[in-house]
Parts: C-alpha cells; sequence; structure tokens
C-alpha cells in the first residue's frame, strides 16, 4: 500500500482527531482533579487552624500556645510536613511548632486584624508549602485584648505525589484507549476495504490476461464500477472483433473486383490491349495502398486487457509449419529457438503479422537457411516480461544505406512503386503501434537480421 | 489434370476457368462453399483452389471437411484479406499454399503446377523419366534431347502418366481426370491416344516408355530421375 492509500490517509486524520480529543479530556480531569485535591487541603488548613485556635491558652508572658495535651502530634514532630506558628502583634512568635525545627521554613506575615491569607511559601531546601493564615483578637482574662496571627502550612510534596499518580493513571489508560480504539479502526477500514482491493487484484489479474472480466459479488456501492468496468473491457474486445471482421469483408468486397480486372487484363481479351500493362501496374497498386492501410487498420495497437498473453512459441511453431509447407519446394532449414515462458501481451494477429512479414521475407531471400528466436526482455521494475523476436536469413541481406529507406517504404503513398513489397514497413508500424522498435542489421548467418524489441511494461 | 475452382465472383470464376482450360486442364466450378464440397467429394481431383470467404460454407470450413473425409489432394487457397493469421490457420487447416488477391494468372498457374508436381512426388520442375523429360511450364516434351510434337489432348494424357510414373493409371481414371464432363468418354478414344503418344515418343519401339496392364490400365515404365 502506497503511502496516500485511503486506509492511511483516514488512519492519519483518525489518529490526529483522537489526540486532540483526548489531549483536551486528559487537560480538563487534570484541572478538576487539582481544584478537588487543592479545596480538600485547604478544607484540611482551615481544620487544624480551628483546632490550633480553640486549644490555645495565655501564657505566663503573656502570650498564647496551645495546651501541649490538645495539640495535633504531627505539630510535635520534627519534618512531620504540618506546621504551625502564632505570631504576636510586635512580631515575635509568641510559639513555633517542634515540626518546624531545622525546616528553614519562615511564615514572615503581616496582617491586618480579621484578614486570612493562603499563601505558597517554600522551606529552606525549596521544597513547597501551602500555608494559612489568619489574624484574630484574643481577650484575656484581665480584659486586656491583644492581635495574634495564626499560621499552619502542610507540605505540598505528597499533594503533588498524589497528583503525579493520577495523572500517570489517566494518561495509561486513555493510551491503551486510544490505541484499543486505532486498532479497532484498523480492522473496521480492511474489512470495509477488502473489495476494493479485490478490485484492484482483479484488474492486475486481467492485465495479465489471466481473467477477462471483473467477478461477481461486489457490495452495492462498487457494482457501478465494476459491471461499468467490465462493459468496457467485452465492449473493447467486441469493438476489435467488428472492426476487423468490416476490414476483412471491405478488403474482400474490394479486392475481389481488383482480382477480376487483373484476371481479364491478362485473358485473351485484356492481353492484346495497348494500355494493358500500364492498368494492370495500377491494380498492383491499389493492391498495396489498400494492403498497407487494411494491414494498419487492423492492428490491435497493443490494447490487450482481458485477453490471455500469447505462447509466443505456439504461435511461431504454427508460422513454422506453415512457411515450410509453402516452401517445401525450396528444401529450407528453419531453426526455432524460443526461451521458456515466452509470452507476447498483445493481440495473436498482431504477432503473426510481424513474425509471419519477416519469417516470409527471410524464407523468400535465404539461400537454405532461417532462424527464428524469441527470448525474454526484463525489467525488475516492471510487471510483465517484454519480447525479443529475432528473424535470420543467409541470404543477400540489406545493405547499411538501404535499410532505413526499407522501413519508410509504404508510409509515403506517392512514393511507392508496384511490386516492391511493403512488408518491412507494416512491420515497423506493427511493431510501433505495440510499442515495440525494429533493427536491421546483418545476421551471423549471413543474411539480414531484423530484430523486433517489445520492451516489458 | 483435373481441378477444381471455388470462387464466388462469378467474372473471377470465369475467367480463372478459362485460362485454365487453355493451359489443358479440366477445370470444374463451384460458386459457394456447399457446391464446392459437393464437387471436392464427388469428384476425382487433382487439385482443389479454394477462395477463403466463400458464401454458405466458408474456406476454411471447407478444407477442414475435405481433409476430415480423408481428400488428400492439394488445395491452393485464395484470400482478399492477406492477414498471416488466415494464411497460418488456412493452412494448418489442410490447406498447402496461399495466393493474395489479385492475383496474375501466371502465378496462380505456377503455384498450381509446383503443387500438382509435388503432389506426383516431383521435386524438380522438369519431369524426367530416363530418356523422356517433360516441362509443366513451357508443355515442351523431349525424348532423348529431341523434341516431340504432341496434340494438347496427347500432351494431357502424357502429362498424367509422368506425374504418376510408376504407378498403374485405369483407364476409368485416366477418362475420368482428362475429359471434360460432357465430352465422348468411350474408352476406345483413350486406347488410340496412348498408340498415338508411343509412336511418337518411341518410333522405333526402342524405350518402350507406356506399359499397358492387361485388364488395368497404364503405366509410366520409364525410372523417374531425381525423384523426391
Amino acid at each position: 500500500m502506497g503511502p496516500h492509500s485511503l486506509s492511511t490517509r483516514l488512519l492519519a486524520s483518525v489518529s490526529i482527531l483522537l489526540v486532540l480529543f483526548f489531549g483536551i479530556t486528559i487537560a480538563a480531569l487534570d484541572f478538576a482533579f487539582r481544584r478537588v485535591t487543592e479545596q480538600a487541603m485547604h478544607d484540611r488548613l482551615e481544620a487544624q487552624m480551628l483546632a490550633l485556635i480553640s486549644a490555645s491558652e495565655e501564657d505566663s508572658s503573656g502570650g498564647l500556645q496551645p495546651a501541649t495535651e490538645k495539640t495535633e502530634e504531627r505539630l510535635k514532630n520534627p519534618g512531620s510536613g504540618l506546621y504551625g506558628e502564632i505570631l504576636r502583634s510586635d512580631g515575635y512568635p509568641s510559639w513555633r511548632s517542634n515540626s518546624l525545627t531545622g525546616t528553614g521554613l519562615d511564615f514572615a506575615v503581616q496582617l491586618p486584624p480579621g484578614q486570612r491569607q493562603y499563601r505558597q511559601l517554600h522551606r529552606g531546601d525549596g521544597s513547597p508549602v501551602r500555608a494559612l493564615s489568619r489574624s484574630i483578637a484574643w481577650q484575656f482574662d484581665n480584659g486586656v485584648t491583644r492581635t495574634f496571627i495564626y499560621s499552619v502550612a502542610e507540605d505540598l510534596e505528597p499533594y503533588y505525589a498524589q497528583l503525579n499518580r493520577f495523572r500517570g493513571q489517566l494518561f495509561g489508560w486513555f493510551g491503551l484507549l486510544m490505541l484499543l480504539l486505532l486498532g479497532a479502526l484498523a480492522f473496521l477500514l480492511r474489512r470495509l476495504l477488502t473489495p476494493l482491493r479485490r478490485i484492484e487484484r482483479e484488474i492486475e489479474e486481467i492485465e495479465a490476461g489471466r481473467m477477462t472480466e471483473l467477478g461477481s459479488g461486489y457490495p452495492r456501492e462498487l457494482l457501478g464500477v465494476t459491471t461499468n468496468l467490465n462493459a468496457l473491457l467485452r465492449g473493447e474486445r467486441e469493438r476489435l472483433a467488428r472492426y476487423r471482421n468490416t476490414l476483412g469483408n471491405l478488403a474482400h468486397s474490394f479486392k475481389t473486383p481488383l482480382a477480376v480486372m487483373r484476371n481479364l487484363l491478362n485473358g485473351t481479351q485484356g492481353r492484346d490491349l495497348a494500355v494493358g500493362r500500364q492498368l494492370d501496374e495500377q491494380v498492383g497498386r491499389m493492391d498495396d495502398i489498400v494492403k498497407y492501410q487494411l494491414k494498419r487498420a487492423a492492428a490491435s495497437g497493443g490494447t490487450s486487457l482481458g485477453t490471455a498473453p500469447i505462447d509466443v512459441r505456439t504461435a511461431l511453431e504454427a508460422l513454422r509449419a506453415a512457411l515450410l509447407k509453402v516452401y517445401a519446394d525450396r528444401g529450407i532449414e528453419c531453426e526455432l529457438v524460443v526461451a521458456p515462458d515466452c509470452l507476447f501481451a498483445g493481440d495473436r494477429d498482431d504477432l503473426t503479422e510481424v513474425a509471419g512479414n519477416l519469417a516470409d521475407n527471410a524464407f523468400k531471400w535465404s539461400h537454405g537457411k532461417v532462424r527464428l528466436t524469441a527470448d525474454r526482455l526484463t525489467d525488475p521494475t516492471a510487471r510483465r516480461d517484454g519480447l525479443r523476436l529475432i528473424v535470420e536469413d543467409d541470404g543477400p541481406g540489406i545493405p547499411p544505406d538501404e535499410r532505413s529507406r526499407v522501413l519508410d517504404r509504404g508510409t509515403r503513398l506517392d512514393e511507392r512503386v508496384s511490386g516492391q513489397g511493403i512488408g518491412l514497413s507494416v512491420v515497423r508500424e506493427l511493431a510501433q503501434l505495440n510499442g515495440g522498435t525494429i533493427r536491421i542489421d546483418e545476421s551471423p548467418l549471413g543474411g539480414a537480421r531484423i530484430e523486433i524489441r517489445f520492451p516489458a511494461t | 489434370m483435373r481441378v477444381l475452382i471455388v470462387e464466388d465472383e462469378k467474372p473471377l470464376r470465369d475467367s480463372i476457368v478459362e485460362q485454365l482450360q487453355q493451359a489443358g486442364f479440366n477445370v470444374d466450378a463451384a460458386a459457394d462453399g456447399e457446391e464446392g464440397l459437393y464437387c471436392g467429394r464427388e469428384y476425382a481431383l487433382d487439385l482443389a483452389v479454394i477462395d477463403l470467404g466463400l458464401p454458405k460454407l466458408n474456406g476454411m470450413e471447407l478444407i477442414k471437411k475435405l481433409r476430415a473425409e480423408g481428400k488428400s489432394y492439394p488445395v491452393l487457397i485464395l484470400t482478399a484479406r492477406d492477414r498471416w493469421q488466415d494464411k497460418v490457420e488456412g493452412l494448418q487447416a489442410g490447406a498447402d499454399d496461399y495466393l493474395a488477391k489479385p492475383f496474375h494468372f501466371e502465378e496462380l498457374l505456377a503455384r498450381m503446377q509446383a503443387l500438382l508436381r509435388r503432389s506426383g512426388g516431383w521435386a524438380q520442375p522438369v519431369l524426367r523419366c530416363g530418356a523422356v523429360s517433360l516441362d509443366p511450364r513451357t508443355q515442351e516434351v523431349t525424348v532423348n534431347g529431341r523434341r516431340v510434337d504432341l496434340t494438347s489432348f496427347e500432351y494431357r494424357i502424357l502429362e498424367y502418366l509422368i506425374h504418376r510414373a510408376g504407378e498403374v493409371i485405369s483407364k476409368g481414371e485416366l477418362t475420368e481426370r482428362l475429359y471434360a464432363q460432357d465430352f465422348d468418354r468411350d474408352s476406345n478414344t483413350i486406347e488410340v491416344f496412348i498408340g498415338r503418344l508411343r509412336r511418337k515418343l518411341d518410333p522405333d519401339d526402342s524405350i518402350k516408355p507406356i506399359e499397358t496392364l492387361r485388364g488395368r490400365g497404364y503405366r509410366f515404365a520409364l525410372q523417374r530421375e531425381s525423384a523426391a
């Protein structure tokens, strides 16, 4: 599957959406959890504050301190994480909890009476604490009223630890959920795209010629595509067959009168005609024009969808047998060398026409030896192998300076001379229509060597 | 030599028939595939020329049917389509050669003569038996290099006998292959012609080219040279 396949695109988009959605959810949950735990901490600090105030009693120096037996245990133990302080209005502490010992925590607070304040403070080692301070007016037994600032504080470390545990669980569960969702989505996509993949596979089969059309049983949404594609494939094949049939009829209905004319010209009445020879030449020219144009028109041009590739050996063996029969008198030796699994990914008529014209020429010119060779042209990047076809003889060959002229013969009708033969130019046209090239050379046998290459596609 | 022409285009058929008759053939003609099948089945033919594009029964099918029935005389196909696939299929179906329309009559005649020669087992264009040689292309007959003048009918009998040199040929077969259908089929006529041939080829009765096998027919008795 390529980088831009439907399922990759969909999976990527859905992943982005999921990350966004879960991100927002996680942020909202985190925010709510922090609010709740912060509120719980404030409530705890408030309760400690009230307990401290209610435990307070006057001391001998005119200050306040909590009664030992009523004091919270944690305030008595150094480094317990809960801290307390009662500050006199002159700035001197009236009482500091034992737990403050060695913490380096300084409440350093100034508050107008009746006020309260939450603050974030730091211990001497930098770790954060949450502190609540409250300023109250205390009426002594002797009727004097003095202002005191009460402070309580709690370490934030346990709070952060709890928050981090919570976050860890949150990410863990949501991550797992996301993976599950993506997995489920990928699975659904695979199921959903199965028919499309089947189309892809079947089209490959059709291209390779192993199937003639798409199978049945596609889901309703794809039936429109598959039935129309099948109709197109069938239509194309039928059109070519009909077209060739029409051309065949045209050739027949055109050439039969030419044959009549030629026979009349050579018959008893025609033989004595003064212009008989010229007329006969014109008949030959008309025949060549028709032959050349019809052969070009009947070429399939390599549209081979849905037709099985042609087994080159079978086709060449049939051709060889046919030519040996026709040229039986000449006693020609025709060697056929075909590589295994040699296939022509095109039309049988085109292959036979190309090979037939070349081999016929070779038999015609040969002194006794003809060689037909076919092998595969491979290309690792191509879907189908190409074909190389070589026809050689031991005849006179084609001189280098004539080679291009021989191939062009027939392309310009007004330059044509009757009887020169249009075989090679037809071969060139057919080869080109099938994406092939033609090359004329000299054969080790001594005569012409014609090589046709249909590259791998 | 008796040949069949199956061609639906009347002017072409008539023209071929006329020229073949002039060339000394005993010609049957059929205008469509079914008629061709009838003639091909019923007549003792030496060769058939069959157009591929025939009404009623196409040429390819006609050839297949004749071959399936064991008819082994050579078949030459005429085709207007001139596609190699057609030629290959035609030759696979049992034809021996093809000729694309439009053709020159000389070309047709040469191909027919080559096929006839091959079917008689001859590899060379000139048929030589001992002192006698016959060239179907020029219809020239020589004995020991001396030219022999033959009438058209004498030539036809000799050509047939030499083609099948070594085989016994009955009078009936000779009559059937050499006479046109409406000709007087008196077997005495054949005897008369054979007698004349012997006198012309062998005036001093030294080489004895034609043997008579009582009750069975005739045989060209001289040994073939360069037979295939």
